[in-house]
């Protein structure tokens, strides 16, 4: 594994402590990414698994999230992940308006495509950006707390440690944050009653609504928590990146894939690819070439249409079959 | 869009009724530059120093008797809109010359299109070196290649840092990979070894991957090529990682502009970086312009600045000089060009396989305290260079 490498550099990676530390380091950082990954598709899941369509506005809600932490940085010194409260429910409300308002609506008319509410999305996604980018100028921001450049390090704890590994501390609690609001998700979901009913309403929509769930609420809902979810990553990212306003579309492309990846709808699976699609960058970068992670991520996607058209939600059901 | 669609209606109806008359007042003049986009901090910069230098020329009796009027267009970072301005300006507004543009890809769009249509184009930014390789008659670049920005910091590496290994990162456009690929080369020169070279998606989230693998190498140099934010989260991370080298150098751009510190803030601490202009520079009208944009806007203009700021005064020469207003006159007038500017002098020089290329000297700046510092070529400096360089274990 370790010396799958086509770099010419390649002494650098043979079995030794240097080569070990490299691993493990690459390995960390794609943990912790690919956890803030998983939080970012699961709200596009989410919605893809209630309403089967897929929302392509996803990054520029998390774009919206990342201004809201931003503004309330500069103006009131609230730290971004406090933001994280004050993000998520706006962006809760928002994206409740924007089913109520623009999507509902769209459900009604007779179309020929149900894509039109997908077009839809792409649409609301342009707006936003083009928004912010006269609300706020076309430049880069970011939030230079104190702590961006802080970290643990394995010497600190293990003095005679033969490698030397570091954790950085924002990287960290954006992941630990990224958990937590997953379990708190998965809490929601499957022990509430509206949890419930939103799993109902996407297992099958006409079956829920003969037992009596108000659908068209879940589905309001549903697209409320996804944009929710995709705002709290933005307070959780914008401490370790910046902002733009064209940011949202390279995040939509990630949540696509960790959506396409999970299997199309599934919560765990969504977490899962999100963990795998971290790992397979950051360890593309390091034994192939920092250049070609985003080829690893069409690579990947790719291969998973073709090999595991279900996603990992498809591996997971063979597991257990009930449900 | 409409705007523009507005300028270039208005000067044909003006241009249809009273040429003589509008042409005897106002020289109009419309510049490209990135205004939206990620490079639009550049271009805001630029578009500054354009209007700080027509002000000036303009209370000084203007070019030729003429009021210099400037409007910029946005070119938003792409190569195909700018070619799509270029085309507009020289068909539809005749505009006899051309002058402009941020980004190396955008300006080499334009570079095209000019030379095909023989209008004059004066490069102000664009570095990448083949921009003036091509043996267009009629591109003029006054900013020194990408292969001479780091000139200044090789002769700091050869002087003072003697290192025998080098990491290169770059971002994978034109001006990176160009600077890139010459740095190796000066490295291997130079008999260095290149340990690591590697190429990224500008905007990448993580660089700790590929830092890791940096940080495993070893490297006397880790040197950059980025543009701003990506040159802030790199040094934030190779912080994080304590990766220790002897040098950290950036190639100009992102790490000579004060929103690189901003961002980085002690992370960016003895960070050299390769810079064709400092405000410490000795050249007449530099320090002058320094301060003017710092009242007015804040900052010290980084070099961007002050070539947008000179570009508009080579031109001003240019135009007192060309026999007429035809762009064979103006193109054959730009050819004898022997000034200072405030950038520094200007002389476009047929050699070392460019075609009208100004070759002169570039600086190395250092972050001393928070603030950048000419520290290279001894004579331009204004603090004494901080090397060697404690490790991030030592800064605490």
């Amino acid at each position: 594994m370790l010396r799958a490498a086509i770099n010419p550099h390649e002494e650098v990676y043979t079995m030794t402590a240097a080569g070990i530390e490299v691993f493990l380091q690459t390995l960390i950082a794609g943990i912790l990414l690919g956890g803030l990954y998983a939080l970012i598709g699961l709200g596009m899941t989410l919605i893809m698994g209630v309403m089967k369509i897929i929302n392509l506005a996803h990054g520029e809600l998390m774009m919206v999230g990342m201004y809201i932490a931003y503004w309330m940085f500069v103006l009131f010194h609230i730290d971004p992940y406090l933001s994280v409260f004050i993000a998520t429910p706006l962006l809760f409300f928002l994206g409740i308006g924007i089913q109520k308002f623009l999507i509902n609506p769209l459900l009604k008319v007779e179309s020929i495509l149900p894509e039109n509410q997908v077009i839809l999305t792409v649409g609301v996604g342009m707006v936003l950006a083009n928004l912010a980018t006269m609300a706020f100028k076309s430049d880069y921001r970011s939030t230079p707390v104190s702590y961006a450049t802080n970290a643990f390090y394995l010497g600190d704890f293990w003095k005679s440690s033969p490698i030397e590994l570091s954790v950085s501390v924002p990287w960290s609690v954006s992941f630990l944050f990224a958990v937590a609001i997953t379990i708190g998700l998965g809490f929601f979901l499957s022990r509430t009653d509206m949890g419930k009913s939103i799993r109902a309403t996407a297992q099958d929509h006409d079956a829920a609504l003969l037992m009596g769930v108000n659908v068209k609420l879940m589905r309001v809902v549903t697209f409320g928590i996804g944009s929710g979810l995709v705002g709290a990553a933005g307070c959780l990212f914008i401490p370790i990146y910046y902002l733009f306003p064209s940011l949202g579309g390279q995040f939509t492309l990630i949540a696509f894939v960790i959506t396409i990846l999970g299997g199309l709808g599934s919560t765990a699976g969504a977490i899962i690819g999100g963990l795998i699609l971290g790992v397979f960058e950051s360890m593309t970068a390091t034994y192939v070439g920092m250049g070609w992670a985003p080829v690893g991520r069409f690579a990947i996607f790719t291969a998973c249409l073709i090999f595991l058209p279900g996603g990992v939600a498809s591996l997971l059901k063979k597991k257990r079959f009930s449900k | 869009m409409k705007r523009i669609s507005l300028v270039v209606v208005l000067s044909m109806v003006v241009s249809l009724c009273a040429t003589p008359l509008f042409a005897a007042d106002a020289l109009d003049l419309t510049i490209p530059l990135p205004l939206t986009g990620g490079q639009a901090k550049f271009g805001e910069m630029e578009k500054r120093s354009y209007e700080i230098a027509a002000e000036e020329i303009n209370a000084k009796g203007g070019i030729k008797g003429k009021n210099v009027v400037l409007t910029f267009e946005d070119s938003q970072g792409k190569p195909e809109i700018s070619r799509a301005i270029a085309e507009k300006l020289i068909d539809v507004k005749k505009q006899p010359f051309l002058v402009g543009d941020y980004s190396s890809s955008c300006s080499k769009a334009i570079a095209a299109v000019a030379n095909e249509r023989k209008i004059p184009y004066l490069v102000v930014t664009g570095a990448d070196d083949a921009i003036t390789q091509q043996n267009y008659r009629y591109v003029f670049r006054m900013n020194p290649s990408n292969a001479y920005y780091a000139t200044g910091l090789l002769s700091y590496l050869k002087e003072v840092v003697k290192p025998t290994s080098i990491a290169i990162l770059y971002e994978s456009s034109d001006f990176g990979t160009s600077g890139a690929e010459d740095m190796a080369k000066q490295a291997e020169k130079m008999g260095m070894k290149v340990l690591v070279k590697e190429k990224y998606e500008k905007g990448a989230v993580d660089f700790k991957p590929v830092l890791s693998k940096v940080k495993a190498a070893k490297p006397d140099v880790i040197y950059m090529v980025s543009y701003v934010m990506d040159a802030s989260l790199l040094m934030k991370q190779i912080k994080e990682l304590r990766i220790d080298a002897k040098l950290f150098a950036g190639g100009a751009a992102g790490f000579a502009i004060p929103e690189f510190i901003d961002n980085a803030k002690d992370a960016a601490d003895y960070v050299v970086t390769a810079t064709l202009w400092s405000p410490q520079v000795k050249y007449p009208g530099a320090k002058e312009f320094a301060d003017k944009y710092k009242k007015k806007y804040g900052d010290y203009p980084s070099y961007h600045g002050a070539e947008a700021y000179s570009a508009l005064y080579i031109m001003k020469d240019v135009l007192e000089r060309a026999k007429s207003m035809n762009s064979e006159d103006i193109r054959d007038a730009m050819k004898v060009t022997k000034m200072v500017t405030a950038f520094g002098p200007i002389k476009f020089e047929d050699k070392e396989g460019y075609q009208n290329q100004n070759f002169m000297d570039t600086l190395v700046l250092q972050v001393i305290k928070g603030e950048h510092e000419t520290i290279w070529p001894l004579g331009y400096a204004s603090k004494k260079y901080l090397y060697p360089i404690p490790t991030w274990r030592e800064r605490r």
